[in-house]
This record gives C-alpha cells, sequence and structure tokens, in this order.
C-alpha cells in the first residue's frame, strides 16, 4: 500500500479523497439518500441530470469508479429482464402503438423512454452506492450506525459477519481441497448437479460454524459483551462545519424530490420536460 | 437484549452464508430475473440456521445475502429491499411454522416431517412474493412476469433448502441441542 492511501471497501483510496473524510455519519445518510431519490424519481430527464451530477462529482472528487465495471453483468441481466417485461407484458399509452398482443399488452414510444427510465434509475443507485463504498471503511460502518442511534451490538454484529466471511472463505477452501483429494469431481455436470454437488460440503462446515459460534460466544463473554454503561471508542470522528453543510444538503434534496413528487407532475413519468 | 450469543448466532450465520451466496449467484443464476438464483446455497444453510437458533440466525442470513448480492449487483436500496430482505422473511415464516405446529427440527416424528415439508414451500412461496413485488415497485419487471418470477422463485429456493437442508438437519441436530443457542426445549 503507498502513502496517502485508506484502505475502503472497494479499493485503497487516496486519503486526500473528500469523501473519505466526511464524517461516517454523513456517508450512512448520503448510502440512502443516494438510493432513495433515484427510487422516488420516474422522470427520465431528472434521473438523467441526477446521474450525470454523481458521474460529475466522481470525476471532480477524482473517486476511482472503475469497480462499476464489476456490476457490468448485473446491468445486463437488469436490461434484458427490463425489455423483456416492458417489450412483452406492459400497457403503457403513448402517440404510436407499434406492436400489439393478442394477450392486450402493446408496444408504444412510451415503453421505450419507461425502460430508459428504470435503466437510469439502476444506474444512479448503483454509481451513488458505489461513490460512497469507496470512501465507507469498515470501522465507518460501526462509528457512522452507532451515531444514527443504532445499538453498538448491531453495529458491531454486522463488522464481524464482514470479517468471518473471510475465515469462511479459507474453511469453504479447506473442504473442498479434501473432497477434492478424496476422488470428488465438483466441476462435472450441468449447473443443478453442480449445485448439489458444492452442497455436499454442507455438514462439515456446518460443523465448523458451530463450533466457531461457540468459541466466539464465550470470547465475547470473556471480553465483557454486551458493553455495560458509557463505552470509550479507540477512533474518535469529529462533526465539522462541511459535515453540517453536507447533511442540510441530503434532507433539502429528499424533501424537494418529496414536495415535488407530490405536489406536481415534474419528477412523474413522463415528467419533465415532456409533461 | 442482545447478548454475545445471539450476536455469535448472526455473526457465524453470516459468514457462513456469504460465500456460498456468491457461488450460488455464479454457478445457477437465471436469466430474465435479476436477483434470483436458481439454486440458492445459502438458503438451506440459514434456514437450519433459523430452526436451530431461531431470529439471530435469520438476520445473519439477512447480512450474508445483501453483502454477497451486493458484491455482484451493487449495493444498492433495490437489492437490499428485494433479496436479503426477502431471505430474512423466508427462514422466520419456515420457523413460525414450527412453532405453530409444535414440530422440532430434528425431523424425526410425522409432524416435524409436515412442519418441513409445508414450512419450507410456504416460506419461500412468501420470499417470491416479496422479491417479486419488490422489482414490480421498483420497475424492473412487470406484471405479466411477476408471477413467473414467483413460481420459479418457489421452486429453486425450495429445492435448495430441502437438499441442503434436510441432511442438516437430520444429522446435526442432536449435535447441535449440545450448544446452550439451541432454542428448543426438549
Amino acid at each position: 500500500m503507498s502513502e496517502g492511501k485508506v484502505r475502503t471497501f472497494f479499493a485503497y483510496v487516496d486519503e486526500r479523497f473528500l469523501l473519505v473524510r466526511a464524517h461516517p455519519a454523513v456517508k450512512i445518510v448520503a448510502l440512502i439518500v443516494l438510493n432513495v431519490v433515484p427510487w422516488l424519481v420516474e422522470a427520465p430527464v431528472p434521473l438523467a441530470a441526477f446521474l450525470a451530477s454523481l458521474l460529475l462529482l466522481a470525476t471532480v472528487l477524482r473517486a476511482p469508479l472503475g469497480k462499476l465495471k464489476n456490476y457490468l453483468v448485473y446491468i445486463l441481466l437488469v436490461a434484458q429482464a427490463v425489455v423483456l417485461s416492458y417489450a412483452l407484458g406492459s400497457k403503457i399509452p403513448g402517440s404510436v402503438a407499434y406492436v400489439k398482443y393478442p394477450w392486450g399488452c402493446y408496444v408504444t414510444e412510451m415503453t421505450f423512454l419507461y425502460m430508459a427510465m428504470v435503466m437510469l434509475r439502476i444506474a444512479g443507485m448503483l454509481v451513488g452506492s458505489t461513490l460512497i463504498f469507496l470512501s465507507l471503511r469498515d470501522v465507518d460502518v460501526v462509528y457512522g450506525l452507532k451515531s444514527l442511534g443504532v445499538p453498538f451490538a448491531a453495529a458491531f454484529v454486522f463488522n464481524l459477519a464482514m470479517r468471518f466471511s473471510a475465515l469462511f472463505l479459507d474453511d469453504y477452501a479447506k473442504v473442498r481441497d479434501a473432497m477434492l483429494l478424496k476422488g470428488v469431481r465438483l466441476d462435472v455436470g450441468g449447473p443443478l448437479e453442480r449445485a448439489k454437488l458444492l452442497s455436499r460440503t454442507a455438514v462439515p462446515l456446518m460443523v465448523i460454524a458451530v463450533r466457531r459460534m461457540q468459541d466466539l460466544s464465550f470470547a465475547l463473554e470473556l471480553k465483557g459483551f454486551p458493553p455495560k454503561g458509557k463505552r470509550t471508542y479507540i477512533y474518535t470522528f469529529r462533526w465539522k462545519l462541511a459535515d453540517t453543510i453536507a447533511l442540510a444538503l441530503l434532507i433539502v434534496i429528499v424533501i424537494s424530490v418529496v414536495a415535488l413528487k407530490v405536489a406536481t407532475r415534474l419528477l412523474s413519468f413522463p415528467g419533465w420536460p415532456l409533461v | 437484549m442482545v447478548d454475545a450469543r445471539k450476536m455469535a448466532v448472526t455473526a457465524v450465520t453470516a459468514g457462513l452464508c456469504l460465500p456460498l451466496a456468491l457461488f450460488a449467484i455464479i454457478l445457477v443464476p437465471i436469466p430474465g430475473l435479476p436477483a434470483a438464483s436458481g439454486f440458492w446455497i445459502p438458503a438451506g444453510f440459514y434456514f437450519v440456521m433459523t430452526l436451530w437458533f431461531g431470529v439471530w440466525g435469520a438476520l445473519g442470513g439477512h447480512i450474508a445475502t445483501f453483502l454477497a448480492m451486493g458484491y455482484f449487483q451493487g449495493f444498492t436500496l433495490q437489492v437490499w429491499a428485494d433479496g436479503a430482505l426477502g431471505d430474512l422473511i423466508a427462514p422466520l415464516v419456515a420457523l413460525s411454522v414450527f412453532k405453530l405446529m409444535g414440530a422440532r427440527p430434528d425431523l424425526r416424528t410425522r409432524k416435524d416431517k409436515i412442519a418441513w415439508l409445508v414450512g419450507v414451500p410456504l416460506a419461500s412461496l412468501v420470499c417470491g412474493l416479496w422479491v417479486h413485488t419488490v422489482n414490480l415497485y421498483f420497475g424492473v419487471i412487470t406484471w405479466p412476469f411477476w408471477w413467473v418470477g414467483v413460481v420459479t422463485y418457489l421452486v429453486g429456493d425450495s429445492l435448495a433448502v430441502f437438499i441442503v437442508g434436510t441432511p442438516l438437519l437430520r444429522s446435526l441436530t442432536n449435535y447441535v441441542k449440545q450448544s446452550p443457542m439451541y432454542i428448543w426445549k426438549d
């Protein structure tokens, strides 16, 4: 790891990356807001503007958005689901009906616009979440949830779960290797057959899990869990003016979107400027 | 009150199910239906963990599904509301069936077996209804495709739980009964 880098969920990022220095509570709230906003908005043009703003923000902040490449397969999966669903099973009124099906569904120019809207919504959520996760460290999850009023135990469990997954990956590899050495072929047959073979690792993995569960509960009890009285923390996160501004901005965005959605048709499909 | 034992159940269940969820997504994706695997291997594990250790096992499955699905599909509201919440609901439905019928997870008596045979498809159906209603609400699928999603989910999830979960319950419940976290009093 080079100097001045911070390990986050997805990558090592420059510690000067502005979002890394934000208070953990602001990161968690931003994660929620950046997902709720595209969910509320149904208008393709405002959604496209939202997505463009996020990409611009990522560029300005020099966020390494290369992680998004990992989601290309999912984007394609969603895209084909959207196209298939809306091309064969929707009734969205428009001025021209290109296809009419015997089962009553039809395709208009608005169907394509609606498909675009769904894809922009999912893309907006993906880019927004990725931007935040690029700045989110595991301690941020615990401290962020804690400062938002979530009990420490719940935040701690979440963090512990992520650490344990790495241990079980190792256990799984050991069990699989032992099975391979005994002559089991895990790579033969169709997908279902392979899945069944894979599931044979279940019993040894479960025994390891139960034993580990008992060890962990003893270790936690010995360490005095659940913590009683006022806890102290190894890290301290100072609430800065920039955090207040960011939080206020996020709240204003949500209130504005809800107000516009309820009071006008600007954010409902087809929305501004197509209303 | 959250104690160390409950925390251990959730953390270990999540840790165990996470790599299995990653494999399930890679192995059997369903074309046309995002957030679904035709053979959701971790379901077998967190159903069993929930039947042995209660709500905290289901919570572990929820965390694992969110982290695993997020790894491939992004940590978005849609992914959380879709599969992760669905996977919290499903094992709790199965647990409720066992509680209501007064059955036990070792599957020794006729009542236990009936609870398992009824509980798993019912739980998968409720989860499938949830998952694809969320998909519908986010605009990813339309009504005519909703029931296709629900049926494939019901079949795929039930199959995985029966294939993975049944041998676990039958062979390991007596071993797990020694654990202080086991919720059933014989």
